[in-house]
Formats: C-alpha cells, structure tokens, sequence
C-alpha cells in the first residue's frame, strides 16, 4: 500500500464551525468534549438563526481565567473584542467561574450606548448557585438610573433594563438557578426568564443607554462596584432583544451545551 | 468571613495588580475602612509578602437598599 493510500485512511480531526474553531484556537482548549460542545452550540445558535443576535457569547470553558475570559463571537485578547477580566476573587473551575460575593466582579467593556440599543437589550447569566445574593450583572449612572441589572434580594428577582431607579420589575423566587435572562423588546416591553420560562413582564419604559460597561458578578455603578453576588457563572451572553421564541430556543441552545459538559440545571 | 488586611499602601501597590494570568487585585474597605482583600486572591497569588499578611473578620460597608 502506497504512504498515500495509508494516509487516506487515517482518521480525520473533525471539521469544526469556523466560529467555533478560531474560538477553540483562542483559548487553547484540547479536551474534545468541550470542543464538541462548543461547536455544536455555535451550530444550534446559527441553525435557530440567533447568532448574528449576540455582541457576546461567554461559554466558560477549561476551567481558567484564560480560558473563560473569551468571548466566542470574537474571540481576540482585547477589550475591544469584549473579553472579559476577571477582577478580586474569582475561582474558576471546569462547572464555570464563582465570584466570591466579596469583591470579585468582571468587566465585559461592553457599554449599552455605544454598543446596545435601547428597545433591544438582552442580558443572560447561566447560575449553578442557588440562594445566590447580590447582582449577576449590572450597571447604571449617576444616582442609579439608566439602571440594568438583575439582583437576587431574598425571596425576589429584580430586573430592570436601562430604567429610572424605581422602574424596576421583580419576581418572587429565592431559586437563583439556571439561565437567567433579562430582555427588552420594545420601548414598552421587557420580560424576565429562569430555566427557559417567561417569568414576569414588564411595560416600564427605558431612559437612555447606561454609559459605563456592564459587570458581571456585581453592579458596576457609574464606576464603583457593588452589590457583588456570589452565584456561579456558567454562561453569560449580552446582545439584542430575543422574541419569545428566540429566547425560547436560545435556552434550550445553552441547556444541551450545558447538558453535554455535565454541569446542566 | 475571613479575609487578608492590608495597610494603604499596600492596597495601593495591589491595585489592579496581576495576581495570576488574566486576574486582577481588587482591594476594597469594610466597614472599619480597613483595606482587605479576598483568601482567593490570597491563595491564588505568588507574591511572598501577601501570603503572610494578617487575616481578619470581614464586614461589609452597609449598602443601601436599592429597592
């Protein structure tokens, strides 16, 4: 047999998503299960023709800093590509990235006014904690308006997307699990999702786009951090608003990439 | 909680300093005004200096509520 003919017969790597693959590159990941992952979540995001929806897809895989700090829609080292940086006590680990409820937060140097749009607007944050305390995300100026955050407080949700102070909307739930999704649609419509179900709406009216970057695992306000949350990050996205539908299969999109990497809620 | 104190100049030098790759210092104050920072960052740092320091209660600043 021809060196050739050997070399045909030879297992092939598998093709990879090109999105997928320079994100592959980008954190150096090798295990090919969280690669398969990670490209079959690209694949089901483009098949519900959701994709071209997000600034940012932040998966949390290889259980590093590094490795989590990628955002899979442009995955380049830079704040501009919006890659996040992990700052104060994170601990990161193959389930995703656990801030610390102390100090611990990270930047995504996405800014809602000069990146988002004020009728369409989505936030999510995957939590593996239940019980969880403090702002999964956040961010608002000066005297809390323009606010975006969803805030775990006891036995309620609080939502609100670039909202006055008191235009927030809530839910009753001290379940802080699974993915978590804060969406606006309209000037007149935002609505909160938990583990793939609409949970509360909203008619509250936005004001202007926050002008600070939006944190995860505290509230960035207007360039002070607080209200730090300890829930355990596994996905996290920022991009336009989602219809029902599209929020719809966006969950089940995250929930079998979950699933396939054995940290699913 | 406990968490690791440092002296202000301490909390100035840590500031936004590179404890490990792509993870950053965030020193704060609690409600004593004392600059803390985090075990983690403690653990996970190299720097020989901040291994030893000393470790302290933590209590937050009251936060105001924002509901």
């Amino acid at each position: 047999m021809s060196y050739y003919k050997i070399i045909s017969l030879m297992p092939k790597a598998p093709a990879y998503d090109a999105d997928a693959q320079a994100f592959i590159t980008a954190t150096g990941i090798t295990d090919v299960t969280q690669k398969n992952a990670v490209n079959q979540l690209v694949l089901d995001l483009k098949g519900y023709s959701i994709w071209t929806k997000f600034n940012a897809l932040y998966p949390f895989v290889g259980g590093t800093a590094t490795t989590h700090k990628f955002n899979l829609k442009n995955p380049l080292d830079t704040d501009g590509a919006f890659r996040l940086s992990f700052i104060g006590g994170w601990t990161h680990s193959a389930n995703g990235a656990l801030p610390n409820g102390t100090n611990a937060y990270a930047n995504s140097f996405i800014t809602p006014s000069t990146s988002l749009n004020l009728n369409s607007t989505h936030i999510s944050y995957y939590s593996r904690t239940t019980g969880a305390v403090g702002n999964c995300f956040g961010a608002a100026n000066i005297g809390l308006t323009n606010r975006t955050l969803w805030q775990f407080g006891g036995s309620n949700n609080y939502i609100a997307i670039y909202t006055l102070p008191s235009f927030y909307f809530s839910y009753g739930s001290a379940n802080s699990l699974s993915m978590l999704i804060a969406n606006r649609t309209a000037s007149n419509l935002s609505n909160a999702w938990q583990g793939g179900i609409k949970k509360a709406t909203s008619t509250n009216t936005p004001t202007a786009l926050t002008t600070v970057p939006i944190y995860f695992g505290g509230n960035n306000a207007n360039g002070t951090t607080d209200t730090y949350s300890n829930a355990q990050c596994a996905f996290a996205s920022i991009g336009d608003g989602l219809s029902d539908t599209e929020a719809s299969n966006f969950y089940t999109a995250v929930q079998a990439f979950q699933t396939s990497l054995s940290r699913q809620i | 909680m406990i968490v690791a104190q440092l002296i202000p100049k301490q909390a100035e030098q840590l500031k936004g300093f590179e404890f490990r790759q792509d993870s950053f210092f965030n020193p704060i104050q609690d409600i004593n005004d004392n600059w803390i920072i985090s075990l983690e960052e403690q653990r996970q740092c190299d720097i020989y200096w901040v291994k030893d320091l000393p470790l302290i209660e933590y209590l937050p600043k009251e936060t105001t509520n924002l509901f």
